[in-house]
C-alpha cells in the first residue's frame, strides 16, 4: 500500500514535468506548426541556471523566476534567429531546431563545466510527512501542486484572455487571424518565449527532485515529452496533460516492478496510439501526412 | 470617391504567374461584383489586397495610400476587413469569442457595430455561446461576415458568400447585404449571377488574371455578348 | 478556386504523361554530368587504393579508414533526407545493429571472413526489419512524426542495450578478435575502401531507378507526385528500408575496425554524426555525403589537437552545430551543391552558348 502510493506519487511528479515540457511544444506546434527539437535543451537550460541561482541566491523562489526568464530570453532568441528564417519548410525546421538543441546542450558545457551539478532541494521542501503510516517526500507532492497550477492557469489563460483566444483562433487559422488586426508574428513569438520558459521552469523543478543536472537530461526527458505529444494529440492541451500522468505513471510503475521495461512501456503506448488513432486521444490536427 | 485603387497589381504564387497585371476602381459606398470563372484570378485579388499573398508588382492605394507593402495585420487596422471562401471560423471559439478578438479594443464604434450585426443576423444573437465549428453553413457565412464587419467597417472583401448554401439562406444573404451597404463598402466575389445582379452597384470581369471589362452592373445587364463569352448566360 | 494556380489546371491532367515528363527532366539531367562524374570518380578510387603502395602513415590509414566508414554511414542517411526529404533522428539504431551483430557474431563464434560476411548480412537484415516497422508506423504521417519516432526508438534501443547487459555488456562494451586477414592496416583500409566503391556505386544505380526518380518527386513536391497516381508511402518505406541497411554495413565496418563495441553505436551521437556530414556535405548527391564524412573527420581532428590550446576546443560540437545551423539556413544544398551550382555559373559565364557537361 505504502510502496504503491509512493509508486504513484513519483509517477505524477514526474508526469507533471514531463507535462509543462509537453505543453510548450504542444502549443507551439499547433499555433505554428514547429516541431521544436531544441525544447530539451531549453529544460536542461532551466535545470542548469535553476541551481546557478539558488546557489547565487539562496532563494529557490528566485531561481524558479531566473529559470523562466532564461528560458524565455534563449527562446526569443531562437524564434527570431534560427526559426522564424524557415517558417513553411517542415524540413528545414526539423533540422534547425535539432542544430540548435546541440548548441544549447553543448553551451551548457561550456558556461557550467561539462561535469553534472549537484541540486539542493530548499529546506523548507525536503523531508517528508507522515500520514498515517504512508511516507509522502514533501517536494514530490510540491511538483505535483505545481503542475496543477500550471494546468489551471494554461487553462484559464487560453479561456479567459483575449491573449488566450487569439492563439486558439491562431490554432484553427493563422491567415485569418493576421485580417484580423492581429500582428500573428508577434503571438509566434510571444507564445514560443512561454513555452521555453515553461521548459526551463520544468526544469528547474526538475533539479531537486533528481539531485543533479546534467546536459543530457534534456534529451531524455524530450523524448518523454514526444510521446506525450504523440499519444496526447499535437496541439492539445488537455491531451498532453493527461498523456504526460499516463507516461509518468506507467513509467513509475514499470520502473518498480521491471525496471528495464519503463522506457518501452511508453514508447508501446505511442505506437499503440499511432497505429490506432495516429491524430492522439485529443489531437485535432497533425494526423494526417 | 475611390476607395481601393488597383494599379496593374501583379501576384506570384510559387512559380506561377497567378495575376498578371489587375487594375480597378472600388467606388466608396458601392458593392462592386468581381465576376469571372474559376481560377481566374479572383480569390487571389482579395488576398493580395489584404496582404495575405504578395503582390509582385503594381500599387494598391487605400483611402489615396499605398498599403501593397504592408503585412495583413496593418492593411486590417486601416479599415478592410476579409471574408474568405471557406469562412476561416475558429471552430473552438464560441460565437461570442469569435466577435470579441474581432472588435479593436478601445473603439467606441465597435460596440454599436456588434449589436447592429447581431440585430442583422439574428441567429447570431440566438448562438452566442455556440461553438463555431458548430454552427450550420449559413450561421457559419453570417459570423464570418460580422467578424469582418465589426473590426473594419470601410472596405469588406466578400469571397463567394453564397457557395454552397440553401436558396433561404442566400435570400436572407442578399438582404443583409443590401442593408449593409448603406453603411459600408463591398468588394464581392461571387459566382452566383442572380445574387450579383441583386445587391451588385458596379462590377468587374477576370480571366487569367487580368480583367476584362467592368462597368456599372446595368450595363453588364445589356450586354449579352459578354455575358455570354465570360459567363456562358444569356 | 483560383486558390490553385493557373497553368496546372490548363494542362492536361492525365497522370501517367506528367509523370514521364517529371523523370525525363530528372534523368536528362543526370546523363549530362554522368560521364564526368564516373571519370572523377574512377580517378580518386584508383589514387586511394594506390595509397598502400606509396605511404604506411598509420594516422593517415587510421584517418581515412575512417572517413571511408562514416562515409557509407553519411549516404545512407543522405537517400533519406537528400532523395525522399524524410527527417530521421534515430539513424544510430540502424548503424548499431550492424555493429552489435558483427560484434557479437565475431565474438560467441569463430572469428572468419565467412562468419564475418554473415554477421553483416545479419545487421542488415534486422536493420530493415526495423526500419520497415518504424516507417509503417510513421512514414504516412507528417515528417514531424518519422522524426519524433526514429528519436525515440534509437533511445529505446540504447537503453536495451545498456541493460542487456549479458549480451552486450553494457557501456563497457566488449572485445572480439577478427578474422586474420584483416588485421592488417593495409588491407583493412583497402576492404573499407572497396565497401564504400560498392556502396556508392549501389546507392547511385538505385537513386537512378525508376523508383528513386519518384522518391526525387516526392521530395519535390509530395502532393503532386500523389496526384500524379503514386501511393507514396511504398516508396518512403521502400528507402528507409535501403538506408537502414547500408547504415547497418557501416556500423559493421566500424567496430572490425575497432575490435570492440559499447553503447556508444546507438548513441545521438552517431546520429548527429551522419546528420552533420549529410547537411554540411550537401544533400541529394551522395557524394555530397562523402565530401561531408572527410570534411567532419578531419575538423574533428584538427578541433580535438587544438584543445591543448584552449579547452573552448574540447567542445567541437559547438563549432559544427553553429556551422550547421548557417548551412541549413543560408547554404542548404551544402558545399556540395554550393560548389556545383557555382562552378556552373562559372561555366556559363565563360562560355555561354555551350551547355555541355556540368561537373559535379
Amino acid at each position: 500500500m505504502n510502496s504503491l502510493l509512493n509508486l504513484i506519487v513519483n509517477g505524477l511528479a514526474t508526469g507533471m514535468l514531463v507535462f509543462l515540457l509537453a505543453a510548450g511544444l504542444t502549443l507551439i506546434f499547433g499555433l505554428m506548426s514547429v516541431l521544436n527539437f531544441a525544447h530539451g535543451g531549453l529544460f536542461a537550460w532551466g535545470a542548469y541556471g535553476g541551481v546557478w541561482l539558488y546557489g547565487l541566491t539562496g532563494s529557490f523562489a528566485a531561481a524558479l523566476a531566473g529559470a523562466v526568464v532564461i528560458g524565455m530570453l534563449l527562446g526569443w532568441v531562437m524564434e527570431r534567429v534560427v526559426i522564424r528564417p524557415v517558417y513553411g519548410n517542415h524540413v528545414q525546421q526539423i533540422l534547425v531546431t535539432l542544430g540548435a538543441m546541440l548548441v544549447l546542450s553543448e553551451l551548457l558545457k561550456v558556461v557550467f563545466t561539462p561535469n553534472p551539478l549537484k541540486a539542493e532541494t530548499p529546506a523548507w521542501l525536503s523531508g517528508s510527512w507522515d500520514a498515517g503510516g504512508v511516507i509522502l517526500i514533501k517536494y514530490r507532492l510540491f511538483i505535483i501542486l505545481v503542475g496543477a497550477l500550471v494546468y489551471i492557469g494554461l487553462t484559464l489563460l487560453l479561456r479567459r484572455t483575449r491573449i488566450g483566444l487569439i492563439v486558439r483562433a491562431g490554432v484553427a487559422n493563422p491567415d485569418m487571424v493576421q485580417a484580423l488586426g492581429i500582428n500573428i508574428r508577434l503571438v509566434f513569438t510571444l507564445v514560443f518565449m512561454f513555452g521555453a520558459g515553461l521548459a526551463a521552469f520544468g526544469g528547474a523543478l526538475l533539479a531537486p527532485y533528481s539531485g543533479v543536472v546534467f546536459s543530457e537530461m534534456g534529451m531524455q526527458f524530450a523524448i518523454l515529452a514526444f510521446i506525450v505529444v504523440v499519444i496526447g494529440g499535437m496541439g492539445s492541451i488537455q491531451g498532453s496533460a493527461l498523456a504526460s500522468l499516463l507516461v509518468g505513471l506507467s513509467g513509475a510503475l514499470m520502473a518498480y516492478y521491471v525496471p528495464d521495461l519503463s522506457l518501452a512501456a511508453n514508447m508501446l503506448l505511442m505506437v499503440l496510439v499511432l497505429l490506432v488513432r495516429p491524430s492522439g486521444l485529443f489531437g485535432a490536427k497533425g494526423g494526417g501526412a | 470617391m475611390t476607395l481601393l485603387k488597383l494599379e496593374s497589381v501583379e501576384t506570384h504564387i510559387s512559380q506561377y504567374h497567378i495575376l498578371q497585371g489587375v487594375t480597378m476602381d472600388i467606388q466608396a459606398g458601392e458593392v462592386t461584383v468581381l465576376l469571372g470563372r474559376n481560377g481566374a484570378g479572383k480569390t487571389t485579388t482579395l488576398r493580395t489586397i489584404m496582404g495575405l499573398n504578395a503582390a509582385s508588382g503594381g500599387r494598391i492605394l487605400f483611402k489615396g495610400e499605398p498599403v501593397e507593402k504592408l503585412p495583413a495585420y496593418q492593411i486590417a487596422r486601416r479599415g478592410i476587413g476579409y471574408v474568405p471562401e471557406d469562412q476561416g471560423i475558429f471552430a473552438d471559439l464560441t460565437v461570442d469569442e469569435t466577435l470579441r478578438i474581432a472588435m479593436k479594443r478601445g473603439d467606441p464604434a465597435a460596440r454599436e457595430r456588434l449589436s447592429w450585426m447581431l440585430e442583422l443576423f439574428p441567429d447570431l444573437a440566438a448562438f452566442r455561446e455556440r461553438k463555431s465549428g458548430l454552427l450550420s453553413g449559413g450561421q457559419k457565412q453570417m459570423l464570418a461576415i460580422a467578424r469582418a464587419y465589426v473590426g473594419n467597417s470601410e472596405l469588406l472583401l466578400i469571397d463567394e458568400p453564397s457557395k454552397g448554401l440553401a436558396p433561404i439562406m442566400v435570400r436572407k444573404l442578399v438582404e443583409a447585404l443590401r442593408l449593409m451597404r448603406e453603411r459600408t463598402t463591398v468588394l464581392l466575389v461571387e459566382q452566383n449571377f442572380m445574387m450579383a445582379q441583386a445587391i451588385g452597384d458596379a462590377f468587374y470581369l477576370m480571366d487569367e488574371g487580368r480583367i476584362v471589362s467592368g462597368g456599372s452592373m446595368a450595363a453588364l445587364n445589356e450586354d449579352h455578348e459578354l455575358r455570354r463569352k465570360y459567363l456562358g448566360i444569356a | 478556386m483560383s486558390r490553385t494556380p493557373l497553368q496546372p489546371r490548363s494542362e492536361p491532367a492525365a497522370p501517367p504523361k506528367r509523370a514521364r515528363s517529371v523523370m525525363g527532366r530528372l534523368s536528362a539531367l543526370q546523363g549530362r554530368s554522368s560521364r564526368t562524374h564516373n571519370v572523377v570518380v574512377l580517378l580518386l578510387f584508383v589514387l586511394l587504393a594506390a595509397l598502400p603502395a606509396v605511404s604506411d602513415s598509420r594516422s593517415l590509414f587510421i584517418l581515412l579508414t575512417q572517413v571511408f566508414i562514416l562515409a557509407v554511414f553519411a549516404m545512407s542517411y543522405d537517400l533519406l533526407l537528400g532523395f525522399t526529404g524524410i527527417v530521421s533522428f534515430g539513424h544510430a539504431m540502424f548503424f548499431g545493429l550492424g555493429a552489435y551483430s558483427t560484434g557479437l557474431f565475431l565474438s560467441r563464434f569463430e572469428a572468419t571472413l565467412p562468419m564475418l560476411l554473415l554477421s553483416v548480412i545479419a545487421g542488415m537484415a534486422l536493420a530493415a526489419a526495423l526500419s520497415y516497422l518504424v516507417g509503417v508506423l510513421s512514414l504516412r504521417l507528417k515528417s514531424h512524426f518519422y522524426a519524433m519516432l526514429t528519436l525515440a526508438f534509437a533511445g529505446l534501443l540504447l537503453v536495451a542495450a545498456e541493460k542487456w547487459r549479458s549480451l552486450t555488456k553494457g557501456s563497457d562494451g566488449f572485445t572480439f578478435a577478427i578474422p586474420e586477414p584483416l588485421k592488417d592496416r593495409a588491407t583493412l583500409y583497402l576492404v573499407c575502401l572497396c565497401t564504400l566503391a560498392a556502396v556508392y556505386v549501389a546507392l547511385r544505380r538505385f537513386t537512378r531507378s525508376p523508383l528513386g526518380s519518384v522518391l526525387q518527386a516526392i521530395r519535390e513536391n509530395e502532393q503532386r507526385t500523389e496526384s500524379l497516381g503514386y501511393r507514396i508511402v511504398p516508396y518512403k518505406i521502400a528507402a528507409s528500408v535501403v538506408a537502414g541497411a547500408a547504415a547497418s554495413i557501416s556500423g559493421s565496418l566500424y567496430v572490425l575496425t575497432l575490435r570492440f563495441v559499447n553503447t556508444t553505436v546507438f548513441s545521438m551521437d552517431m546520429t548527429l554524426n551522419a546528420l552533420l556530414m549529410t547537411i554540411i556535405g550537401g544533400v541529394g548527391t551522395l557524394y555530397g555525403a562523402v565530401i561531408g564524412a572527410a570534411v567532419i573527420e578531419w575538423a574533428h581532428q584538427l578541433l580535438t589537437d587544438l584543445a591543448g590550446v584552449h579547452p573552448i576546443f574540447e567542445r567541437w560540437i559547438i563549432f559544427f552545430g553553429l556551422l550547421y545551423i548557417v548551412v541549413v539556413l543560408v547554404f542548404p544544398s551544402g558545399i556540395a551543391g554550393t560548389c556545383a551550382s557555382w562552378l556552373s555559373s562559372m561555366r556559363r559565364r565563360r562560355q555561354p552558348e555551350d551547355p555541355e557537361e556540368e561537373r559535379p
